[in-house]
């Protein structure tokens, strides 16, 4: 019986890209968990030592961990909530045909296209209670008498870093959504027109079926990314005034800047596995489709 | 077959070029590491230092400015220094922001990862984190053999040594900079209010000098320009301690009194209301703006309020209380034990400590010199603001170093205040929670 000839060409070919991924990811990965098991605090060299699941148990215990773990819910919620919401009216809109589309299909982009520390500075700016735009808009109005203090009072920092996010990743649910849109075939609402469907009943038993994949996947895309978000709270406020903006991530990054590595290490496995929850749904959808 | 024998063999160099890029990365890691903990000059060492005598000498040198007219100082004195030096040294000047405290973790960072430069100005405060982790050269040997060793006083020294919990020095003094309190004279003047001279005085002056100028029943002028953020800690410890409280224990009855002068202050509206969240951007575009009428500061931001004010600006030292204090900022140089040319680099901050570079720098950014030579000069002897930070000196002092302080500052305080100040926390909680994180084992 002849033996089956092993095929090692593809190996080869992904080859220079596991040997990549494996020193740029998996390797740093797994020194961090090695961490979250230890005192790893670089301020105290001379103390790092193995301490079992100590680290984490302080985390359970740590009411600014519940805080920070209780923002990045409302983070996550409201945040991708309300940039699906957006994004699908602004690709409703953009999927019209109506003159300058092309134009603005491109400014709409702008948003997605600027950098998250350049979009944390702007805001900040833009909320300033001394010299910020939006007061200054706010007071010409007529709607208010002196600035408000967006970002310096625990009951509006954390909504207004919300609006930040919500929007920066309102295009990128618009395109992810109009590609969608674009690939539903006309037949189906000629259909739906002959049978006196109204507009709303295209829109629930056509459209919205159509794009559920595109809908899933973007959703979930943006759960993991939101999550991990560092770049505009940071810049915007910190993670204050009394951590009210203070999400997981942002508290990783903290701990992490202070050099506590093990238990920002912790804490980063602890994210890590609540957004595989996130992501397992989504693998197993990526793998049906196949 | 060809084509596929010539693409195999592409795969394969990559992934050759990719491990040998790390496995040498690792071994220059491992070299400097060895270097390090053996902590005495190697042959190797001791042939470079040598060659420095005869060769051309390259030095990286990290700092930060606080505005783009320091930016360009430093590069001029960085340039004469490269001109006039005859060891043949030649420094490249790399600026990084000062980042509220950001630069000394990229710093380290870059210190610990094999990247850091040869010579970086430096915070005192950082000290125990850099010698703990083996980053900077004992300087013990190059100072007491240095020609210029008595134009800086020996306190300095003393305060040197005693940041990195050690009797060796590996700090190089360079400038210090006394928070005192800026005012506006036309503003004291429109209040009815002369400058304080007790602490007493300072919180009255305070509540009268917050005004509603234009009658709409809305403040313009706000007492104090209080700073929330990361660095207010400085200006808040003049208050602890002027109600004979301080860092050691802040949870005594007369810290606690200090902390809820501090709320006071924000709650009845004598502070901007952004002042949770006011950094050092905000208080000094605020007390520019008119807004405040005094914030505290160092004399880095004297020669800005003069262009903006003319003569009606001027300042005082925070005033005694029970007790009396005001932070000692302090900006310092290191050598980093990397280097491969200690000899040159002492060359470098020296020149900064003592020599031209001292005079330059003092005198163009207004930071109080550690030359007593350069002290003495009539540019220092006659100003205004150099006078109150003069006056500041024998009541300054720093925050206690240690491990904590770093997060403490960055973190803790910020967070820990603006929940005080917001109502969230009494004086009480607020000074435990401060005391427990700052003294923690």
């Amino acid at each position: 019986m002849r033996r089956k000839k092993i095929n090692l060409w593809p190996y080869l070919l992904v080859l220079p890209a596991l040997l990549i991924v494996t020193f740029v990811v998996f390797i740093p990965v797994i020194e961090a968990i090695f961490m979250s098991f230890q005192s790893y605090d670089l301020r105290r060299p001379d103390k790092i030592a193995y301490l079992g699941f100590k680290n984490f148990a302080e985390m359970f215990s740590d009411p600014i961990f519940w805080l920070a773990f209780k923002n990045t819910i409302i983070w996550v919620v409201f945040g991708v909530g309300l940039q699906f919401l957006f994004g699908f009216i602004l690709a409703l809109l953009l999927n019209q045909s109506f003159r300058g589309r092309g134009m603005i299909r491109a400014v709409s982009l702008i948003p997605w296209a600027t950098p998250g520390v350049l979009i944390g500075l702007m805001w900040k700016w833009i909320y300033d209670g001394n010299y910020g735009v939006l007061n200054d808009l706010l007071i010409k109005l007529g709607l208010i008498d002196q600035g408000i203090t967006f970002l310096s009072q625990t009951s509006t920092a954390f909504g207004s870093v919300i609006v930040t996010i919500i929007w920066q990743g309102i295009p990128f649910f618009a395109i992810m959504i109009l590609a969608g849109l674009q690939v539903i075939s006309q037949e189906m609402y000629e259909a739906a027109d002959i049978d006196g469907a109204s507009k709303l009943q295209k829109l629930f038993h056509i459209t919205i079926p159509s794009l559920k994949n595109v809908i899933i996947i973007t959703i979930l895309l943006r759960i993991i990314w939101v999550s991990n978000s560092v770049d505009i709270i940071h810049n915007m406020t910190g993670g204050g005034p009394s951590y009210s903006t203070q999400t997981l991530s942002v508290y990783i990054f903290n701990k992490a800047t202070v050099l506590d590595l093990g238990y920002s290490s912790s804490m980063a496995l602890f994210l890590m596995f609540m957004l595989a929850m996130v992501a397992v749904p989504y693998l197993k959808n990526a793998f049906k489709e196949r | 077959m060809m084509k596929k024998l010539i693409a195999l063999m592409f795969i394969l160099a990559l992934s050759v070029l990719l491990v040998a890029c790390v496995s040498n990365h690792n071994s220059t890691s491992n070299q400097d590491t060895d270097n390090s903990e053996d902590g005495t000059s190697t042959e190797t060492e001791q042939e470079e230092t040598q060659s420095d005598e005869e060769e051309e000498v390259e030095l990286t040198y990290w700092y930060w400015a606080d505005n783009s007219e320091y930016s360009n100082l430093m590069q001029d004195i960085i340039a004469e220094f490269n001109q006039t030096n005859d060891k043949g040294i030649t420094v490249i000047g790399e600026e990084y922001p000062w980042d509220g405290g950001g630069y000394s973790e990229t710093l380290f960072t870059a210190g610990v990862g094999g990247g850091g430069p040869d010579v970086a100005a430096f915070k005192l405060t950082s000290t125990p984190l850099f010698t703990a982790n083996d980053l900077l050269v004992n300087l013990d040997d190059y100072i007491n053999n240095w020609k210029d060793k008595a134009d800086i006083e020996e306190n300095l020294y003393d305060i040197m040594k005693s940041a990195s919990g050690t009797e060796n020095l590996y700090v190089m003094p360079w400038n210090t900079q006394i928070l005192y309190m800026y005012y506006r004279p036309s503003i004291f003047e429109k209040a009815g209010v002369d400058v304080p001279t007790t602490y007493e005085e300072l919180l009255t002056a305070i509540e009268k000098t917050t005004m509603d100028t234009d009658g709409d029943g809305n403040t313009d002028i706000y007492g104090f320009g209080m700073r929330g953020a990361t660095g207010g800690q400085e200006p808040w410890g003049s208050f602890i301690h002027a109600r004979g409280g301080d860092f050691k224990n802040m949870t005594s009855e007369e810290a606690i009194q200090g902390m809820q002068d501090f709320i006071d202050i924000y709650e009845n509206g004598y502070a901007p209301p952004s002042a949770t969240t006011d950094g050092f951007n905000e208080i000094i575009a605020n007390f520019k703006s008119g807004r405040t009428a005094m914030t505290v500061h160092h004399t880095g931001s004297s020669a800005e309020m003069v262009e903006t004010f003319g003569d009606d600006v001027s300042a005082f030292p925070f005033p005694e209380g029970v007790g009396q204090w005001t932070s000692m900022g302090d900006t310092n140089n290191v050598i980093f034990e990397s280097t491969e040319h200690k000899e040159a680099a002492f060359e470098w901050v020296s020149y900064l400590a003592t020599g031209k570079g001292q005079e330059d720098w003092t005198i163009a950014t207004g930071n109080v010199p550690v030359s007593t030579r350069v002290q003495e000069m009539d540019h220092f002897q006659n100003d205004k603001f150099m006078k109150a930070s003069i006056e500041g000196v024998p009541f300054a002092g720093i925050l206690p170093i240690k491990d904590t302080t770093t997060e403490w500052i960055s973190t803790v305080w910020p967070n820990t205040t603006a929940s005080a100040l917001l109502g969230d926390i009494t004086a009480e909680e607020a000074m435990q929670q401060l005391h427990e994180s700052l003294h923690e084992e």
